[in-house]
């Protein structure tokens, strides 16, 4: 992603956008005990089709909105979630993935880091000697399961708003990088060769 | 794959991000500094843009609730029903009480105290956001400063309390709840009077603690637990007494312990508040416990 002011723009507004609409909305959604949570699947999409240094800003972007207009205390979610922007970015570079699936596992990965890690680090700095119930844990599970179910829409709404920021976007690279089909000869058609 | 400069110039990114939410975090905990204004600032402007976003997904949020409530409906009918019979002798006993009580406070003198609803003024807010974490610790209202909204006001939703506002900004207020890990109210369970201290079990926001109940006195299950607007000469209890917080669900009585460890039921749904009520003090009203 080229770090130009249209980027900047469009990755800021996407962000805050998500978190307005998990804090006045999606957060109230309750299902199951859990509840939808876009921001993780925000950062993991921006990471996916821009990389580890996008990723990484993008969630301590994230992390910063969403603390401040949550009251919360101000950097916990930063520091989970630009780990999960930048080890998303890294899965993509190292990788170079090209099935259209993939956004489901690797969403399903974002919102579990994002569930643990920041329940972990919320555990320590705010929660400290209280007493925690095990419901906590069936609605991380409930929020990790919904999360998978909408990360696949969500990661593609995603790679439409930034595509015109993305510098190389990876599907369209590898769909290019595929060789036709129709081009061998004409009983090898259609065969790999 | 990615030449030395590239891997040298991603390292040091990460490690800037991970520094600046340690700075964050430490400046957070070090008193807020100006990070707390900016905190303020940023909710002012945005809080317009959260009411109309929760106005637009209301209906969403109506279909999901109308789908829970269905399943849960004919449960809930049946215990309402047990709970109005409860209650109907319940008040008939109470009214009579009452009678009595006033005219033995006639006897004696007693100055009569002004407790929960007498010394309130109900300020009533709409919930524009809530904490997305599983801690279920704060909301945020839209009222503020300018409505009379000031920090340390108790914050009640369908009848029974739900936490008191701790940060407030010009058309904005952040409201603590009780199942926050940092909450403790002082209460007491009528009609008997055990007094002890409301405590959140964090992540289970339908079943609170009420501790340090001494172990002569008996809690029986369905007893109502209120506020106890406790005050001595050093301290005073944030809540006036009277607001009703819950209802008691079961009795831990540990041969090993002290004090026995009653469960309540909020009356307040917690995890689903769109109303609630800031008590504002009413002007002119008494607070306190009667004096002596």
């Amino acid at each position: 992603m080229s770090p130009t002011p249209g980027a900047f723009l469009r990755v800021g507004l996407l962000l805050l956008g998500a978190v307005v609409i998990q804090l006045s909305g999606l957060g109230q959604l309750r299902f199951l005990g859990g509840h939808f949570d876009l921001i993780p699947l925000v950062v993991g999409g921006v990471a996916y089709y821009a990389g580890s240094v996008p990723g990484a800003a993008t969630g301590f972007a994230a992390g910063f909105l969403l603390d401040l207009l949550a009251a919360q205390t101000m950097g916990a979610s930063s520091l989970v979630l630009c780990a999960i922007g930048y080890g998303v970015g890294r899965f993509r570079e190292l990788r170079d993935p090209s099935h259209g699936l993939l956004p489901i596992p690797v969403g399903a990965a974002a919102a579990v880091g994002w569930v643990l890690a920041f329940g972990a680090v919320s555990f320590m700095l705010d929660v400290g000697t209280a007493s925690v119930s095990g419901l906590v844990f069936r609605e991380m599970v409930v929020t990790v399961v919904l999360d998978t179910l909408i990360a696949l829409p969500l990661f593609g709404l995603v790679r439409r708003l930034i595509r015109p920021s993305l510098a190389v976007d990876p599907l369209e690279r590898n769909r290019r990088r595929q060789s036709p089909r129709e081009s061998g000869p004409l009983g090898l058609r259609g065969m790999e060769v | 794959m990615f030449d030395r400069k590239t891997i040298r110039r991603r390292r040091a990114a990460l490690v800037a991000f991970v520094a600046a939410s340690m700075v964050l975090i430490t400046m957070s905990f070090s008193g807020g500094g100006p990070l707390g204004a900016i905190q303020r600032g940023a909710q002012d402007v945005v809080s317009p843009i959260e009411t109309g976003a929760n106005r637009a997904l209301k209906p969403v949020r109506d279909l999901f609730g109308w789908l829970g409530d269905s399943f849960d409906a004919k449960d809930d009918n049946e215990q309402l029903r047990d709970e109005v019979a409860g209650l109907r002798k319940e008040l008939a006993t109470r009214q009579t009480a009452r009678r009595d009580a006033d005219q033995l406070r006639g006897l004696v003198g007693l100055r009569r105290t002004d407790g929960f609803p007498g010394a309130t003024n109900p300020v009533a807010a709409r919930v524009i956001a809530r904490s997305p974490t599983v801690w279920y610790s704060s909301i945020r209202v839209d009222k503020g400063r300018s409505d009379g909204i000031r920090p340390d006001q108790p914050v009640i939703a369908a009848g029974g309390l739900a936490g008191k506002v701790t940060q407030v900004s010009g058309g904005s207020a952040q409201v603590t709840l009780i199942t926050d890990s940092s909450s403790a109210v002082s209460a007491q369970v009528v009609p008997n009077g055990a007094n002890g201290i409301i405590k959140p079990e964090v992540g289970k926001p339908d079943d609170l603690l009420l501790d340090f109940v001494q172990k002569g006195r008996r809690v029986r299950r369905g007893g109502t637990v209120v506020t106890s607007g406790f005050a001595s000469d050093e301290v005073k209890s944030i809540f006036p007494r009277g607001i009703p917080v819950g209802r008691v669900s079961r009795v831990d009585l540990d041969e090993v312990e002290l004090y026995q460890r009653v469960h309540l039921k909020p009356f307040a749904d917690l995890r689903r508040i769109d109303f609630v009520q800031v008590l504002t003090k009413r002007p002119g009203a008494r607070a306190g416990v009667p004096s002596p």
